[in-house]
């Protein structure tokens, strides 16, 4: 029952956000100079057909009554037309953000499986080589961009060994699996399209490891850190002087209460994944949402701009969510707390 | 443990495996990088890439030689009536579309009407100056000019023919355009409507645009031409570089830096065809703001600009342009007066302005475009080439919007500008038109504001002129007029550079054969893929 209050709060609370979000972005990406409608349609283009486009658009308009059209017509699924894919901007969220979704899930795995791995065998083995080295592996990982591991990883492994493909989802000669949920792998795992699948798993590597590390190298910072913390706890020694079996301390009593702050680290990490695919996207040629996104700002696509903030706002919403009752599961003492406080 | 690994290798190694089969696609595949968005509406698009996608997939009625005169194509022949206000064409009639329907003169009327009612495009090509469009009979059209203009062949290259009938089934309504609802605008995104030598197979917005050849085309194709082309939208230079070096791309987009060209170029099988678009570089000066409404100022900044230093250091393989319009475009004045660096006669004529004894109270406001970096060393070059004559430069870094706002108003435009622009078709009235023209004025194609009825008189006059070598000695007469008037400095032509395989693709425009209409360099018909010395290359 606590959950489902909680749950109840957080949404209602979202809504607020998502408003404050919507009218925060379509301020602002109007107010911004340029006139969008003739930058689409070229210098040239005739004044009639300029104020033509721009009728369309509402922008003609005052300020207040083209956020109340967009609103309006958000509410009922329609996020307006895109000045330069010239589709509606649902179509384009539809193609665009399974790509990333897939790529971020993907390198959300990544991350967190092997952040996690790392930091722990860090923390077990605290103060010798094994710590040392993935100190200076999170080091690295830490302040090193992603587009950075993308474009060594690009020219090493794509240019020089050539073991990745490169460039987009899928190669030239494969058939494309049905469009089902947008995520070829999933697709091609679903209606049986194999060579779709490997071949998409291979292109997703260099992308995903590289969008990955960064937050992989931060998870296992901070595993290792509150692993070698708890490692010093009197539950900890008590457990082991009850008898209790190492690989049991370690897994149960040790790792599970570790993993909170990492959880709730994890969370934002992949979150901001979204956020830093752009650049990623851009170098292995991946349709995906970010590098929608910054072309739309680049471009100033009203309507695709003010969707993308949206469906990244939802998305963090949701993470986020979703990592609080992940912590409440991990954390007796918040699932408590929550129900003392019913 | 152990086994674990073994399995997850097992399962890198089937990966690897599958994934190579997709690699071993590229026989008779033509792949070339653009800066995307590509349109295949030729009533949506006008830049670079959709242009070079119409030349593919759709028939024009002329079409331009190297020279950029027009021969005949759909249209067989053509007549203008004496006072140039009718023009008919006489159509092949074994033309068909890509869906088997024979092209008529139905359809380039419906093309004709579809372009001038959307506005967008080329359409501003046509809009004013295209009264009516007239089928005559079934392989003949006439258009009906409001005014006479003399390089309407010219602008023929961009009336792209659309199968009426095709668009006409694939209408939604309602739309903007009353009856015609949304004129087939949403089909049109991603499939074509054309006759030309390649059909769209696949078109992924923002990633890929899938062409395969035309079987059926009317016209002989060398067997060498590639069987598909893929439009790659992608300008990343790392990309570019492995892509190149794998064999996956045949041929670069132009906007690779010169550290890039030069790793491209290292590549074995690799070369650089560099030509010039008909692109120029110009800082545009504002004859109405002080210090720079003076003539004798401006006189002064052009002969004190060290234009040897641009094209040799900052933009290599560039040349110096002269006047206004790009050697290469048809009716550029070989012989106009170009200046170079002389700080003698730069200061002679900094001493004739009016601003002479006060040039510290009139610094010289240069904004140059953020998104293109290497113009802020053009920016820096020009700054210190003016302190050796005493003007004080001050160079703003803008991003491109907010130039255009500026410029849209004669009170915000700066002292310069600097701008890339090109001729919209291939003839020097074009660039005259749209650079000095008053009707340009507030767009970001004229920051001189020159606002000259004079000069107005004598452009609309040359365009109207109907036989094309008094049209030429009239656009000899602007370039003087233009140049006496110094609103401009004609900095330098751009060179378009692409990294290509010369190893096993033949591309015309390598061997010096360049065609001067935007995207017709781009015609997959007359560019020859070698699949098997590909092949060769990579080891096989």
């Amino acid at each position: 029952m606590s959950i489902l209050k909680f749950l109840g709060k957080r949404l209602v609370l979202s809504i607020f956000v998502l408003f404050g979000l919507s009218l925060l972005i379509f301020t602002i990406s109007r107010v911004l100079p340029g006139d969008p409608v003739r930058m689409a349609l070229g210098p040239r283009a005739p004044e009639w057909a300029v104020e033509n486009m721009r009728a369309q658009m509402h922008l003609d308009k005052p300020l207040y009554a083209q956020y109340y059209y967009w609103l309006s017509e958000a509410l009922h699924g329609d996020l307006g037309q895109s000045l330069f894919t010239r589709r509606p901007v649902v179509q384009d969220i539809k193609e665009f953000l399974p790509a990333t979704l897939e790529l971020a899930l993907f390198a959300g795995v990544i991350m967190a499986l092997f952040g996690i791995l790392l930091g722990a065998v860090a923390g077990r083995y605290s103060n010798t080589w094994i710590d040392n080295s993935v100190r200076i592996f999170s080091y690295v990982g830490v302040v090193t961009p992603s587009f950075v591991f993308a474009i060594l990883f690009l020219l090493l492994f794509g240019y020089i060994l050539r073991w990745f493909p490169t460039a987009g989802r899928l190669s030239p000669g494969i058939v494309r699996p049905p469009v089902i949920t947008g995520m070829v792998t999933l697709d091609s795992l679903l209606t049986g399209h194999f060579a779709a699948l490997g071949d998409a798993l291979w292109h997703m590597v260099l992308p995903a490891v590289s969008l990955a590390l960064g937050g992989m190298a931060q998870e296992a910072r901070i595993t290792r850190s509150t692993i070698s913390d708890n490692l010093r706890k009197d539950y900890i020694a008590s457990a082991k002087g009850f008898g209790v079996p190492e690989w049991l301390v370690t897994l149960k009593y040790l790792l599970k209460p570790s993993l909170i702050p990492t959880v709730s680290i994890l969370g934002l990490d992949f979150a901001s994944l979204l956020g830093n695919a752009f650049l990623v996207e851009l170098i292995f040629n991946w349709p995906g949402f970010s590098r929608y996104g910054i072309n739309a700002m680049l471009r100033k696509d009203l309507n695709a701009v003010a969707a993308v903030v949206m469906v990244l706002g939802v998305v963090f919403i949701i993470v986020n969510i979703l990592v609080d009752l992940i912590v409440a599961w991990l954390d007796p003492r918040i699932r408590l707390g929550a129900e003392r406080g019913k | 443990m152990k086994r674990s690994l073994l399995i997850l290798a097992a399962g890198l190694v089937l990966l690897a495996g599958l994934s190579l089969v997709g690699w071993s696609d590229g026989g008779g595949v033509l792949r070339v990088t653009f800066a995307w968005p590509t349109y295949i509406d030729p009533a949506v698009g006008s830049d670079f890439s959709s242009s070079s996608s119409f030349v593919n997939l759709y028939d024009t009625l002329v079409y331009p030689d190297t020279k950029g005169d027009p021969l005949p194509h759909v249209a067989t022949a053509w007549e203008a009536s004496a006072d140039g206000l009718t023009w008919t064409f006489h159509l092949r009639n074994d033309v068909k579309f890509h869906d088997g329907t024979p092209l008529t003169a139905a359809d380039v009327k419906f093309s004709m009407d579809r372009l001038i009612t959307i506005g967008e495009g080329y359409a501003f090509l046509f809009i004013g100056r295209v009264a009516s469009t007239e089928a005559v009979d079934q392989y003949t059209v006439r258009f009906h000019l409001s005014k006479p203009f003399g390089p309407f062949l010219s602008t023929l290259y961009r009336l792209y023919i659309l199968n009426k009938k095709l668009v006409e089934a694939n209408i939604k309504k309602p739309g903007p355009y009353g009856d015609m609802g949304d004129y087939g605008k949403a089909y049109l995104v991603d499939h074509d409507a054309g006759s030309g030598p390649y059909m769209v197979k696949e078109f992924r917005v923002e990633e890929e645009l899938v062409m395969v050849k035309n079987p059926n085309y009317w016209l002989p194709i060398d067997p060498n031409a590639p069987e598909n082309v893929r439009f790659i939208g992608t300008t990343e230079p790392a990309t570019i570089r492995t892509m190149m070096s794998r064999r996956e791309l045949e041929i670069s987009d132009q906007w690779q830096p010169q550290e890039a060209l030069k790793a491209l170029d290292g590549i074995n099988g690799v070369d650089i065809a560099a030509f010039s678009p008909g692109t120029e570089f110009y800082l545009m000066i504002n004859t109405r703001k002080p210090p720079t409404d003076d003539i004798h100022f401006r006189r002064a900044m052009a002969w004190a600009t060290d234009y040897q230093t641009v094209v040799q250091h900052i933009f290599p393989g560039a040349i110096q342009a002269r006047g206004p319009v790009p050697q290469n475009v048809p009716g550029a004045d070989p012989n106009l007066f170009q200046y170079h660096r002389d700080l003698d006669k730069a200061r002679e004529e900094l001493a004739k302005s009016k601003y002479a004894n006060e040039l510290d109270k009139y610094p010289v406001e240069f904004h140059w475009i953020a998104e293109v970096p290497d113009e802020e060393k053009v920016a820096l070059s020009f700054m210190a080439n003016m302190a050796d004559i005493g003007i004080n430069v001050k160079v703003v870094k803008v991003p491109w919007m907010s130039v255009v706002d500026e410029m849209a108003k004669e009170e915000t435009s700066p002292n310069i500008v600097s701008v890339f622009d090109s001729s919209h078709y291939p003839e020097a009235g074009s660039l005259l038109e749209s650079r000095y023209h008053s009707s340009s004025a507030a767009t970001w194609e004229q920051n001189e504001w020159l606002l000259d009825k004079k000069l107005d008189a004598m452009i609309e006059d040359a365009i109207t002129t109907i036989d094309r070598t008094e049209r030429f000695a009239k656009y000899v007469q602007i370039q003087q007029y233009i140049m006496d008037l110094c609103p401009t400095i004609f900095l330098f032509e751009q060179v378009e550079k692409h990294a290509y395989q010369a190893a096993y693709v033949d591309w015309p425009v390598a061997q010096g054969e360049i065609n001067p209409v935007m995207g017709y360099n781009m015609a997959a018909r007359f560019i020859k893929v070698y699949p098997d010395k590909r092949q060769k290359l990579l080891g096989g």
